[in-house]
């Protein structure tokens, strides 16, 4: 263990053990949950497979699934990869550092007790705020706890320039610390009615658009300029990005729920502002295709840069997808439908889990001393995933479209459901194959961390490239 | 961006932007005017919405428990025909006791926003038992947890949680007022038979259809005896006598094949016969080719003369005083009760002619609960061709067509006023031809 212990005292700023115990947990959740959706996806073209138990009904599964892989597989991991990135970031160790180890226990009993409540039937109605009450607790008090540590090392920085990740980190933190608990606490219990509607709209909108989308993009801000070798593009852009994100994603959320009885104005506003974030989507996917010019030969050679550029692609077409998707017109047709299923899937699992893993390939080997396992593994995986998540995507969108069609022209529901079927079997396959690749990310994973090969000299720890001049 | 204190101003700015949105969107509309708690009816009337009686409020929860709403939305939208298949656009006062909304983002199963009344309790047990019972391509998932052992008919007893949840769902939508009466009118469609030239042909067309819809209750002989049959207080029709209550044709005649067409598209009320308007007009037709397959009736007989509905006289006291005469010479309390809630002397030991026990029709639960329809004529019919196969006659012969508008001004004098479907001279004649 010598040479890994020496790799780790070059890294004095990270607290490796913390990073990889996060990390570890991201991973578990990573691969549960994602499976959890295979079930769902199963009781589709099955509908009585594990049918007769009610902790294994449909309706109480499939909230598992949707949390899990919100606040289990992405956030958990995004924890991980902070506390390597914010470090490297500020040149400072993380403040506090002793409570992350707490809030990791917090928070794997908050996804723990979420699971259950949910299985046992404790849900409270809130649509990516399901978690009963009693189970959000441990997580709101991590989650706050982890929100005062990053803001505290932030401000404290030795570093002088703020990177766009810290931007991104800030903003995620602050807005989710408000959001999360707001939403838990008041909005299932205190507002009646279609102001509930709209206030659930703007809260499961902050969870994916003040949270995982933010929290995404500072990875892969971050791991994207280190996989590739190159300086960011241009910091200015980012910027530009960050701040329409920050202006324009508070007022999307109400479409989620258009021509509905939520007063008409409001609904317009979302439809502006959702089309509005065309410009961060296309400044940031200029950004990150711009920072890998000159050296596409990475994508060869580094499976950070294969998933970061992976995730961007899905995160553009996603993206895009989603503001047109906001469209009344777009929405008559597609909302209801399993189009509105493929949008999510494009950005909480093509996009931002994606770029969970390009982090964990940077920095798992670096925080366990080890090289990869096995470098045909990760290719597997990532076959795997780019295949079968475009299968999955595609037949999605092709269902939404379908169905949407079939309503449009009055055919008679069940009719409808029918001709979906042979799809929902394929969206199956396809979710299956997603899942041997995430099964082979984590022996790829637990193996690096066990079988003691140590990194090379040529993959070790580079100093931060900073961003071009600009 | 050199400015040291870049990190709290980023911060600052976001909290800005949030809070200015959820003032905005989510704030603003609800200080701006006063939370809407009224509706306004499809007469055009403003009524107050109701709160959830506490079983209703019990199976909410049960609603929200089970992830009903992961699949079900609850509003309809007022584009894509939505209300045509489902009921009337949703309004805002209608979810002014809805704590937390379930509004919903998917629909793998139908819209439930205008789901209350749409079939009777009988169904949903059975639906939520099994729902390939009564839907045989269904996907919803089964509830057996909702139901402890069986009754001595073998009918899977409901919990107290699965009561509740079905008194839920028959809430939903019914702040509106009896939208239904109007709605049942909706895509009903030509009321001339579309026959296939190729008859036989026409007849394998509605085997299918019938396999698909049918078979759950009716059977797949037709002899009333599917699988969720044994969940129905009112039993499914048998097809294979040939006997049908609802006709225009007198007493002891086969119906119509446009009679068998109106009980498909409206559905029976107060009976787990659900409305089918959003089969096509040829499924339906043909549906009706292959049930007239399994009695013998529809090869030997005719259907006798469509009874001859006159235009409807004034509704006025003095019509209502003469039909109270008629009610109590023909004795219709015997079955109907004084007061027309069904609990006559006699009610208790109807049967009907398979020997089921039959419930005369409750009154005072007005138009939107008749089997044969929500408007006077409905009525009228029903009394000029009695309902075969069950306790209630035909007054054809006993009743001129005065006493029989003045018996109906009487009946529909013990329900709510606004639950009838009062047609012009002109929509009366369009439907009923005269």
């Amino acid at each position: 263990m010598a040479a890994s212990q020496a790799l780790l005292e070059n890294e004095p700023l990270v607290d490796a053990k913390l990073v990889k115990q996060w990390l570890f947990w991201g991973i578990i959740w990573t691969m549960i949950f994602p499976l959890v959706g295979v079930v769902v996806s199963i009781k589709f073209n099955y509908p009585d497979w594990l049918g007769q138990t009610s902790w294994l009904t449909w309706g109480r599964i499939r909230p598992m699934h949707v949390n899990g892989v919100i606040f289990g597989a992405f956030s958990t991991t995004f924890f991980g990869l902070v506390f390597y990135m914010v470090p490297k970031l500020t040149g400072i160790r993380m403040v506090g550092e002793k409570m992350g180890y707490w809030c990791l226990w917090l928070w794997n009993i908050g996804i723990v007790l979420g699971s259950y409540s949910l299985m046992a039937g404790y849900q409270k109605g809130i649509e990516a705020g399901d978690y009963a009450l009693w189970a959000d607790v441990p997580l709101i008090i991590a989650f706050i706890v982890l929100t005062y540590m990053v803001i505290a090392t932030i401000v404290q920085r030795k570093e002088k320039l703020l990177y766009v990740s810290l931007y991104y980190v800030a903003g995620a933190m602050v807005w989710t610390a408000i959001n999360f608990p707001l939403g838990n606490i008041l909005l299932p219990y205190w507002v009646p009615g279609v102001n509930n509607a709209a206030l659930h709209g703007l809260y499961i909108h902050y969870i994916v658009g003040l949270w995982i989308t933010p929290a995404g993009l500072a990875l892969i801000y971050f791991f994207l300029p280190l996989a590739c070798k190159n300086p960011l593009y241009s910091h200015k852009l980012s910027l530009v990005g960050f701040w329409s994100i920050a202006l324009f994603y508070p007022f999307v959320g109400i479409h989620h729920y258009l021509y509905s009885p939520i007063p008409n104005w409001t609904q317009t506003i979302a439809i502006v502002t959702s089309m509005m974030l065309i410009i961060p989507v296309w400044t940031v996917t200029q950004n990150f295709f711009g920072t890998m010019m000159g050296n596409w030969r990475s994508l060869q050679e580094s499976f950070v840069a294969k998933f970061c550029i992976m995730g961007s692609i899905f995160y553009f077409l996603g993206c895009f997808q989603g503001s047109t998707e906001a469209l009344r017109g777009m929405q008559q047709l597609t909302h209801f439908t399993d189009f509105v299923i493929s949008h999510s899937h494009l950005t909480i699992f093509g996009t931002f889990v994606v770029w969970t893993m390009a982090g964990q390939y940077y920095v798992w080997p670096r925080v366990t001393g080890h090289a990869l396992w096995s470098k045909s593994l990760a290719t597997w995986h990532f076959w795997l995933i780019a295949v079968s998540f475009s299968v999955m995507a595609g037949v999605l969108t092709l269902m939404g479209l379908l169905q949407g069609t079939m309503w449009m022209d009055s055919v008679e529901f069940v009719d409808t459901v029918v001709a979906m079927k042979p799809y929902w079997f394929i969206r199956t396959l396809s979710g299956v194959g997603m899942d041997i690749g995430i099964f082979l990310f984590m022996v790829n994973m637990f193996m690096t961390a066990v079988a003691p090969s140590p990194l090379p000299e040529t993959e070790r720890e580079k100093a931060f490239v900073p961003a071009a001049a600009d | 961006m050199q400015n040291k204190r870049i990190d709290t101003f980023i911060m600052f700015m976001a909290i800005v932007f949030m809070g200015a949105a959820v003032f905005i969107m989510g704030l603003l509309p609800w200080l701006g005017r006063a939370h809407a708690m009224t509706v306004v009816t499809m007469d055009g009337k403003v009524v107050q919405a109701q709160p959830y009686t506490p079983l209703e409020a019990r199976g909410r929860k049960v609603y929200i428990r089970e992830g009903c709403w992961y699949c079900h939305s609850q509003y309809v939208r007022p584009v894509t025909g939505e209300d045509r298949r489902w009921g009337p656009v949703s309004q805002e006062g209608e979810y002014a006791y809805d704590v937390p909304h379930m509004f919903g983002t998917r629909r793998i199963g139908p819209d439930l926003t205008r789901e209350g009344g749409r079939v009777h309790d009988d169904w949903h047990y059975a639906h939520h038992f099994n729902p390939r019972m009564v839907v045989p391509d269904s996907i919803m998932p089964q509830f057996p947890w909702l139901y402890k052992g069986v009754d001595a008919n073998g009918k899977p007893i409901p919990t107290d949680d699965a009561v509740a949840l079905v008194a839920y769902i028959q809430k939903l939508g019914t702040n509106l007022g009896p939208w239904r009466k109007n709605f049942l009118y909706i895509s009903a469609g030509s009321s001339i038979p579309t026959i296939p030239a190729d008859i036989e042909g026409g007849i394998q067309a509605g085997r299918k259809v019938f396999e698909r819809r049918c078979i759950g209750c009716h059977g797949d002989t037709g002899n009333g005896k599917g699988a969720a049959a044994v969940f129905l207080t009112t039993q499914p029709r048998v097809f294979t006598d040939g006997i049908f209550k609802l006709r225009s044709t007198p007493s002891g005649s086969i119906p119509t094949d446009a009679d068998l067409y109106r009980t498909i598209t409206m559905g029976v009320r107060g009976t787990a016969m659900p409305n089918w308007h959003e089969l096509t007009e040829e499924d339906r037709w043909f549906v009706i080719q292959y049930i007239k397959t399994f009695s013998e009736r529809f090869k030997d007989e005719t259907p006798g003369d469509v009874i001859v509905i006159p235009p409807e006289p004034p509704n006025t006291p003095e019509a209502v005083a003469r039909g109270k005469i008629v009610y109590d010479q023909m004795k219709c309390a015997e079955c109907h009760g004084v007061d027309g809630k069904g609990d006559g002397p006699s009610a208790p030991t109807l049967r009907d002619n398979w020997g089921n026990p039959i419930a005369p029709r409750n009154f005072t639960h007005g138009g939107t609960d008749m089997k044969s329809g929500p408007a006077p004529q409905d009525m009228y019919k029903a009394f000029s061709t009695g309902l075969d196969g069950t306790p209630m006659p035909s007054y054809a012969d006993f009743l001129n067509p005065d006493q029989r508008w003045d018996l109906v001004h009487y009946v529909m004098s013990f329900g709510p006023p606004d639950t009838y479907l009062i047609l012009t001279q002109q929509e009366a004649g369009d439907a009923y031809g005269h």
